[in-house]
């Protein structure tokens, strides 16, 4: 493979990141590149050193996006891990991939559910009392739809981020080139 | 030995590796990734997600220095907080592995 290839191949993989990261991940690999061909080496040989660029992308961005989930921790960062990783499982294990999509989807499906519920709850609350005599039952119903929905939600969000603490776990494991520079 | 074993035993002794070769002048990736990937035959490229953590965990600095032949280059310097970090993982290195070797070899 040539400097070329390797680093367009590298850029490609790593689109989606900050660009700063981006330049600063290509410009140590062109020095890199640069160094080698000074050195005397030939750029099949340093690429065939550095190792399949498009895996090595996809482990830096599955790492850049794992670090923002354990230091941030919120929903857009885990959403951002979860794609890079399951890019890099669905390589490696091409036979889990329906089941983390299983497991994703259930997820996903119990969050709309537990949103739908909880806003049919509040329909009902404030719509309820003028369609039926019974006004505290209707209400007391009401409310305890959404109570029960609020508590489905909070289980969902529970189920899901052990899911992508999981994911951490086994994505960390399939990360070949990396490894040893992870800490 | 295996390979996920090595890959472990890397793992861990890597960063002490860069440590180590800091401590004894500032360099340049390249020659950094050189000297490890010939001493203990690890991927060339790893050294650059390394060097762009242990940066960000404050242990190293960088700097550019003009070079005569092509573009600026990025040296890497030891900063106090990885001056101490060598120290103390050398010392915790030296007591392991003479652990080791003294399971290994048995008691001198």
């Amino acid at each position: 493979m040539s400097r070329q290839v390797f680093m367009d191949r590298l850029r490609d993989g790593l689109r989606g990141l900050p660009q700063q990261a981006v330049a600063d991940i290509t410009a140590d690999y062109e020095a890199h590149f640069a160094e080698a061909e000074a050195a005397g080496r030939s750029e099949a040989k340093v690429a065939a050193a550095l190792g399949d660029p498009a895996r090595l992308a996809r482990e830096l961005r599955t790492e850049t996006a794992l670090k923002r989930w354990a230091t941030e921790g919120h929903r857009s960062a885990a959403s951002a891990a979860f794609f890079p990783l399951l890019g890099l499982v669905a390589v490696d294990v091409p036979l889990l991939l329906p089941v983390f999509l299983a497991v994703a989807g259930t997820l996903f499906g119990f969050a709309i559910a537990a949103i739908v519920c909880f806003g049919g709850g509040a329909v009902v609350f404030v719509a309820g009392p003028f369609f039926h005599n019974d006004v505290a039952a209707v209400m007391l119903a009401a409310l305890g739809v959404m109570a029960g929905s609020a508590s489905m939600g909070a289980l969902t969000a529970l189920a899901s981020i052990g899911f992508v603490n999981a994911l951490v776990w086994y994505g960390r494991l399939h990360m070949r080139l990396l490894k040893p520079a992870l800490g | 030995m295996s390979e996920a074993i090595q890959a472990q035993l890397k793992r861990g002794v890597l960063e002490l590796c860069v440590l180590a070769l800091l401590s004894r002048g500032d360099a340049y990736a390249y020659e950094i990734a050189s000297r490890l990937a010939k001493g203990i035959d690890m991927g060339e490229g790893t050294i650059y997600p390394l060097m762009r953590r242990m940066q960000s965990d404050g242990l190293v600095d960088t700097y550019l220095v003009e070079s005569s032949s092509g573009p600026p280059r990025k040296y890497y310097k030891l900063t106090t907080s990885g001056q101490a970090s060598f120290a103390a993982q050398k010392d915790e290195w030296t007591a392991f592995s003479k652990a080791v070797d003294e399971i290994l070899w048995g008691p001198k």
